[in-house]
C-alpha cells in the first residue's frame, strides 16, 4: 500500500462505532456530543451523526487514502470517508465532515432526546 | 495448508531460483487460482475481518496488517467460483496490486495455499470464461498445470479503480 497520506500529529480524533464499523472524526470538526437513547449524537457543525458507542479520543493517527477496493466495492462508505487508519489492532475509516457517510446519518425514528454533553 | 517453502515442482529455474513465471496456487472455492509470486508479500492464517455494511460480496471488509488498514477481497467471489467445502485452514494472501509505480497492499481471502508452480506466459489462454464480475482484466486467463486448469490472476488490474 502507498504510505500514509498524513500523520495527524497533534490532531485528535474522536473514535466511534456505528453498525459494527469504527469511524474517526477529526476533533476540530466536532462541535458537540450528546448522549441519546442507545447511543450518542455527534454534531459536526450543524449536522447530527449517530453513533452506537464512543470509544475514545486518540492523537496522531496515521492516515492512508481510501483503498481503491473500498471505492470500488463499497462506494457508499467510500464517498463519505476521508481516509483509513488503524486504532489498536482495528481498522477504521475517517469521516469526511463535508459529506459524512450515509451510515452515520440519523435514521428515521432515531430520537435526538438526551442529555447534553457539549 | 501453507507451503513450507516457496518452491514447488517446475517453479525453479535451472540455476535453482524462482522464475518470472512462478505463481502461488491457491484454492478459491472450487477453483484453483494462480497468483504471480512476485506480487505475493505474505501468506497468513485468515486475518480477522471487519465487514463494511453495504459492500459488494467481493469485499469481505477491512483487516489490520502490520499497523495498516488492509481491504480483504474474497477470491472465490472475484472469480465466480462455486463455494467449496468448509476450508480447514483458510488463509489471507497479502499481495501487491496495481501498477508498480502506484501499487497497493490488499488481502485475498482464500480456502488454502497449495504450492508454487511455474506458469509460463505462453501457456496462459486469455479471453476465456470465468468473467469475474465483468472482471476488468482481473482474470488474465487459464493455464494447464499438472493436468488441471488453473485461473491465472492479474493483480495489476485488481488495484486499479474502474
Amino acid at each position: 500500500m502507498n504510505g500514509p497520506a498524513g500523520i495527524g500529529e497533534g490532531r485528535g480524533f474522536l473514535i466511534l462505532r456505528r453498525d459494527g464499523v469504527l469511524w474517526g472524526i477529526d476533533n476540530a470538526a466536532v462541535a458537540g456530543l450528546t448522549r441519546r437513547a442507545g447511543g450518542f449524537l455527534v454534531d459536526i457543525g450543524g449536522q447530527l451523526l449517530a453513533a452506537d458507542d464512543i470509544l475514545c479520543v486518540v492523537d496522531g493517527l496515521k492516515v492512508w487514502p481510501v483503498a481503491p477496493a473500498v471505492r470500488r466495492f463499497c462506494p457508499d462508505v467510500a464517498a463519505g470517508a476521508a481516509g483509513m487508519a488503524v486504532h489498536g489492532e482495528q481498522p477504521l475509516l475517517l469521516v469526511d465532515p463535508r459529506r459524512p457517510p450515509r451510515l452515520l446519518w440519523l435514521e428515521e425514528g432515531e430520537g435526538i432526546d438526551g442529555e447534553g454533553r457539549e | 495448508m501453507i507451503p513450507q517453502a516457496t518452491k514447488g515442482a517446475g517453479a525453479e529455474t535451472s540455476r535453482g531460483g524462482l522464475s518470472t513465471g512462478s505463481h502461488l496456487l491457491v484454492q478459491a472455492g472450487e477453483y484453483v487460482c494462480a497468483l504471480p509470486l512476485v506480487s505475493v508479500r505474505r501468506v497468513l492464517r485468515s486475518l480477522p475481518v471487519h465487514p463494511l455494511p453495504g459492500s459488494a460480496p467481493e469485499l469481505e471488509g477491512l483487516a489490520e496488517f502490520g499497523g495498516e488498514p488492509l481491504p480483504i477481497l474474497n477470491l472465490a467471489r472475484m472469480v465466480n467460483a462455486a463455494p467449496g467445502a468448509n476450508p480447514a485452514y483458510p488463509v489471507t494472501i497479502v499481495v501487491w496490486t496495481g501498477p508498480s509505480d502506484a501499487r497497493e497492499l490488499m488481502g485475498l481471502a482464500a480456502d488454502a495455499a497449495l504450492e508454487v508452480v511455474d506458469v509460463p506466459p505462453g501457456s496462459v489462454v486469455t479471453g476465456g470464461g470465468g468473467g469475474a464480475m465483468g472482471d476488468g482484466g482481473f482474470l488474465l486467463g487459464e493455464a494447464p498445470v499438472a493436468g488441471k486448469v488453473v485461473r491465472v490472476i492479474n493483480l495489476e488490474a485488481l488495484g486499479q479503480e474502474r
